[in-house]
């Protein structure tokens, strides 16, 4: 491997010919490129606008983040120059470092008796949840494309359920459900891709279901955490009025926003601080407040454009590994982007799932530059 | 592998993503268009927090500049009731809080239960917080959500109880006072809001108060600031500087206290005396006691006023009994408060009023006046051409009445009225001989002015009244304090009035006769006045016929005036906004009014008396140095309950002659005997302190109030007795 992908070969002035059309670095997806570009650099903005009031130095977040873009692009660049297959071969050590990391850190989050979701190594946090995105979709792709197959064989697809479910009840345990979630609306999407019956299906939906339900009356779940479930069919209850408060002053930016918006840096919610972590948790709310309706939709365009192109990535790959790779990114993102703006607007109960490339946050950053340079790596290599 | 299954399976999950676009789609559509209006009103209707900003009340400085009233700066820690609704919140939130404010845990608690608390301010859980800790607090807002430091005022006398009585002190807003407040355009609702209750506190309250401003935040969910919508500075008070010398408040609280003390010893004790009774038979006048035991006298109360006759400005106004002002802030319960100041006796009888503290009897002691108001009778007499300068009458110890014809006389009326007795030949009343106006009211002849009482009783109209009114005699002094009582001039109406009351006896008759009359113009009986109308009355004597407005606020200055040396302002970076301008009314006073009757005080002091007898205060004044500021007066013995002589009241009230230091001072000594012996050493001491002859003590910042006393106010240390040389009881003449 390497970063020769990067480097153009010598014109010799009948164009690059000396170069193959199957040449990995010839066949870089730029659609999806430029639109996770857009992505990230609105991404800025949005945090810029959301932040600025908060500290004394108004570029404070926006420096911090345009830093995680730049170290995210780095990672994304050095995956992409890796072939997937190589991930495949290495899946079994990647998976196991990954739950041991999980297995540490639920310990260290008895231990601290609260909500641990991240290790602090010198200024940076490392949020384990987000390497096991990584980790265990690739895991389990590799798992599967084992089988070469029309429809995933009953045990495969048990075996499969233990690669995820792992990883999933040590997320759960942490806790942070929103994350869990994540990893069962890949787990759905790469099974399904792969040829799960839907009975199948039906039984991941029942355990997912009995899992989160345990954590609740586990009382693994904080009371914030509960508190913001409870919002969402219990909002006349005095006792979440802080919770309550967040959310609809999220929805009240949003729908005041109209069709053009309040504009650049206008807006009372924006600006004041009535939404807590507007910009982690709610970054659509201050979307829809400054651009209104048309801002929203343009975002939404760029969301759309890129899973279409994964969508398209997945089609195009000649081998299940990229196709079931590309499966599990795509319902990642779609699940993650719904449940964000979802609970934005009120139609998903909160949880702190990130908007990706738009939410400020080093870690979910990483990831998501990460995920889709594995998809690039696939587009790349389609050829071969 | 069938690649068709698998694009088809790829299919579901673009319809599953189509569909939950769709989703969002719908719901942002619904929400930016159809919504967007409904949720703007609902933004723009925020919720907001007020924080009402407290101005710092304007101080009160002495005539030097010593701050006898400032405030201290008070930090309180205050949380939002928001924040701990919730139990474990507020668990979690008073643990944390409890190390760095000091206070109990349980202690929190019970404030937040405590159910006295205002609901729409933060719950204070720690007052007096130190900077340090206020500073700490601030900087972790995030720790300590909804918590804020209110910042306050806490009023503190630095010179109590020092004119306690002028100084006044602060309260609550009554509901009574309610509306009154509210018309001034303050803010009720304001928990915590103190208003003065008496004195300077109280007459000034106005402009010590300041204006509060007020600071409109928007709040988010947590109640925190999220940024100002509004402010409105406060604006402070402003200050106010008192005609009061602390030093020489000092002096005449000590003076008063002392000489009080004094004439409760046994050797001031008096006899009852043998009197011959209605009926011809010598007895006991006290029936319950022998003739000749001795009774000591209360003295239980007393005012003193040095008074400026040319300004109106009172240098000194002492009452006895005196109180702390500091304890009406001094975090007492009530039931140790109402053991302090008793609304009433032990066994629930109404209080005795000798131990009203609270009572500043200068301004509200309503008194007869005894012979110290003959000058006032006197002024009437010869303004009225009644009396001529040398119009003379031979007193002869006795004057019957002439207006009451002697058949009436016989039926049991009082037609006969007497001088005090003279020991010299015992029992029998005093013989002056031959008198004018000036050696009357030197030697201080009853008879003399019972005539000239008959004399204005056969006139028609009311003179006498009409000329005493003159002097402000049974009318506010209109002096800067509240709570002034105005006296009482004789009148038939007035009379009328307490008949009906209940007050005189309901066989009196409701007119007033010959007798109501005569006891005025030696001012007994129904005329009555407070100390300070008194002075008021003396200084127009002085001042050549100038009614003064007595004042003890001199000037107004601009707030914040910096502080000078330890427990003074520095005046002289002070901003005067108002310097208070002497209020006059004009009275005549020709020379040939005022010179006999000046003369005749000149003479009560400085003799020579008449026919043998001295005058009343020749003898207390015989050692008064010649460098001591020339003084005239008069002394007064007003006769109390059965005219029990332990029941005699002593005034006395003097001019300087000395234009230079113009001063007028009145005291009045309850139950105290003698004018000569009570209350003119009182006056005659303080004249020495004015002239320098007897140095003052420094006044120093007072010690914390001890709230574990259970006195109103602290005894004072004795003044030195030389300067009331001569009062003692076995060498003064039993004279008025």
């Amino acid at each position: 491997m390497g970063l020769s992908m990067l480097q153009r070969k010598p014109n010799s002035g009948l164009g690059n010919i000396r170069s193959s059309p199957a040449d990995p670095s010839r066949n870089i997806d730029w659609v999806l490129f430029l639109a996770q570009a857009a992505l990230t650099v609105a991404g800025c903005f949005v945090v810029f606008s959301a932040t600025r009031v908060r500290t004394a130095d108004p570029y404070t977040f926006v420096t911090r983040q345009v830093i995680f873009a730049i170290a995210a692009a780095v990672v994304m660049f050095v995956v992409m120059a890796i072939d997937y297959e190589w991930f495949k071969q290495h899946a079994r050590a990647l998976y196991v470092a990954t739950v041991v990391v999980l297995f540490a850190l639920a310990a260290y989050s008895l231990a601290a008796a609260g909500t641990v979701l991240a290790f602090e190594v010198g200024p940076i946090q490392v949020q384990p949840a987000e390497l096991a995105k990584f980790t265990t979709l690739i895991a389990l792709c590799a798992y599967l494309s084992e089988e070469r197959g029309d429809e995933v064989s009953y045990a495969r697809f048990l075996g499969g359920l233990m690669i995820v479910g792992l990883p999933m009840v040590l997320i759960v345990a942490q806790p942070d459900l929103g994350s869990a979630t994540v990893l069962i609306a890949m787990a759905m999407g790469v099974l399904l891709v792969a040829g799960a019956k839907a009975r199948y299906i039906l039984s991941i939906s029942v355990l997912s279901a009995l899992t989160l339900g345990a954590a609740f009356i586990g009382r693994l779940v904080n009371p914030y955490q509960l508190a913001r479930v409870r919002v969402f069919f219990d909002e006349n209850n005095p006792d979440l009025e802080k919770e309550v408060y967040q959310v609809t002053n999220a929805v009240r930016a949003v729908g005041t926003g109209g069709i053009f918006g309040k504009g650049w840096l206008q807006g009372p919610l924006t600006n004041g601080r009535d939404i807590p972590v507007i910009w982690a948790d709610f970054p659509f709310a201050a979307v829809g407040e400054q651009f209104g309706l048309v801002g929203c939709a343009a975002l939404l365009l760029l969301f759309v454009v890129i899973l279409v192109r994964i969508w398209r990535i997945a089609h195009l790959s000649r081998d299940l590994l990229g196709t079931y790779l590309c499966a599990g990114i795509f319902t990642m993102l779609l699940w993650q982007v719904f449940q964000n703006i979802g609970m934005t607007i009120k139609i998903m109960p909160v949880t702190g799932l990130p908007m990706p490339f738009i939410s400020y946050g080093g870690s979910s950053l990483i990831t998501w530059f990460a995920l889709l340079g594995v998809v690039q790596s696939v587009h790349m290599r389609r050829m071969r | 592998m069938a690649a068709d299954k698998r694009a088809a399976r790829l299919g579901v999950l673009a319809l599953v993503a189509a569909l939950l676009f769709g989703v969002v789609g719908v719901r942002l559509w619904f929400l930016q268009t159809v919504q967007a209006d409904s949720l703007q009103q609902t933004v723009d209707a925020r919720k907001t927090k007020v924080v009402p900003l407290v101005p710092e009340r304007g101080r009160i400085f002495d005539a030097d500049g010593r701050i006898v009233a400032g405030n201290e700066r008070v930090l309180t820690a205050a949380v939002d009731w928001d924040v701990i609704s919730r139990d474990t919140d507020r668990a979690e939130l008073f643990t944390r809080l409890s190390g760095w404010l000091e206070v109990p845990v349980d202690e929190m608690e019970a404030r937040y239960d405590a159910g006295v608390y205002s609901r729409y301010l933060p719950l204070p859980l720690k007052e007096g917080v130190s900077e340090d800790v206020a500073i700490a607090i601030g900087e972790r807002g995030e720790d300590f959500p909804g918590v804020s430091i209110v910042e306050g005022w806490r009023r503190v006398y630095p010179y109590a109880p020092l004119a306690s009585h002028v100084v006044g002190y602060m309260g609550a807003i009554t509901a009574e006072d309610q509306q009154h407040y509210q018309d001034l355009g303050y803010d009720t609702s304001v928990e915590g809001e103190k208003v003065g209750r008496s004195g300077v506190e109280l007459s000034m309250e106005e402009t010590l108060h300041g204006k509060w401003g007020q600071a409109v935040y928007e709040v988010d969910a947590n109640n925190r600031i999220v940024r100002e919508i509004s402010f409105e500075a406060p604006v402070n008070g402003m200050d106010v500087q008192l005609s009061i010398d602390l030093d020489l408040q000092q002096y005449a609280e000590r003076l008063l206290q002392t000489q009080l003390r004094l004439k409760r010893l046994p050797g001031f004790a008096v006899p009852n005396p043998e009197v011959e009774k209605p009926d011809g038979t010598r007895g006991p006048l006290d029936p319950t006691k022998a003739v000749g035991q001795r009774v000591p006298y209360k003295a239980p109360a007393g005012s003193v006023i040095v008074m400026n006759n040319q300004t109106g400005q009172i240098s000194a106004m002492a009452s006895y009994p005196t109180f702390d002002n500091r304890w009406f802030d001094s975090g007492v319960g009530s039931a140790k408060f109402d053991q302090i100041f008793p609304r009433q006796g032990p066994n629930g009888e109404e209080l005795d009023p000798d131990l009203s503290a609270l009572t500043n009897r200068a301004i509200q002691g309503q008194y007869n006046m005894g012979s110290s108001f003959k000058p006032f009778t006197a002024y009437a007499a010869l303004a009225t051409g009644r009396l001529g300068p040398n119009t003379t009458y031979n007193d002869q110890g006795t004057y019957k009445l002439t207006s009451i014809a002697d058949d009436v006389c016989a039926q049991g009326v009082r037609c006969v009225f007497r001088n005090s007795t003279c020991p010299n030949p015992p029992g029998e009343p005093c013989r002056y001989g031959t008198v004018n106006v000036t050696t009357a009211l030197a030697v201080s002849s009853d008879t003399f002015f019972y005539k000239l009482g008959e004399e204005f009783y056969n006139t028609p109209g009311t003179q006498l009244q009409d000329n005493v009114r003159l002097f402000g005699f049974g009318a506010d002094t209109g002096i800067d304090l509240p709570f002034e009582f105005d006296g009482r001039v004789p009148t038939d109406e007035l009379k009328a009035q307490l008949v009906e009351d209940s007050v005189l006896a309901q066989g009196e008759t409701k007119n007033l006769q010959p007798g109501d009359l005569l006891q005025m113009a030696i001012g007994q009986g129904l005329m009555a006045a407070t100390p300070l109308q008194l002075a008021v009355g003396y200084s127009a004597l002085a001042n050549g016929g100038h009614v003064m407005t007595p004042r003890v606020v001199q000037a107004i200055y601009a707030p914040e005036t910096p502080d000078g040396l330890p427990g003074f302002a520095d005046l002289t970076q002070a901003t005067l906004v108002q310097s208070i301008a002497p209020i006059t009314r004009d009275i005549p006073m020709s020379p040939e009014l005022r010179d006999p009757i000046d003369a005749g005080l000149r003479r009560n002091i400085l003799g020579p008396g008449t026919n043998d007898h001295s005058t009343t205060a020749e003898e207390l004044f015989a050692d008064y140095p010649a460098g001591a500021i020339p003084v005239a007066g008069k002394t007064g013995t007003a006769q109390g309950r059965g005219n029990y002589p332990w029941n005699d009241s002593s005034a006395f009230a003097a001019y300087s002659e000395d234009p230079e230091q113009p001063y007028t001072v009145v005291s009045y000594l309850e139950k105290s005997g003698f004018g000569s012996t009570g209350a003119a050493p009182v006056v005659k001491c303080m004249f020495l302190a004015l002239s320098g002859i007897t140095p003052l003590d420094p006044v120093v910042v007072s010690e914390p109030l001890d709230t574990t006393s259970e006195v109103p106010a602290e005894s004072l240390p004795n003044v030195g007795t030389e300067c009331m040389a001569s009062t003692n009881a076995g060498t003064i003449r039993p004279q008025d």
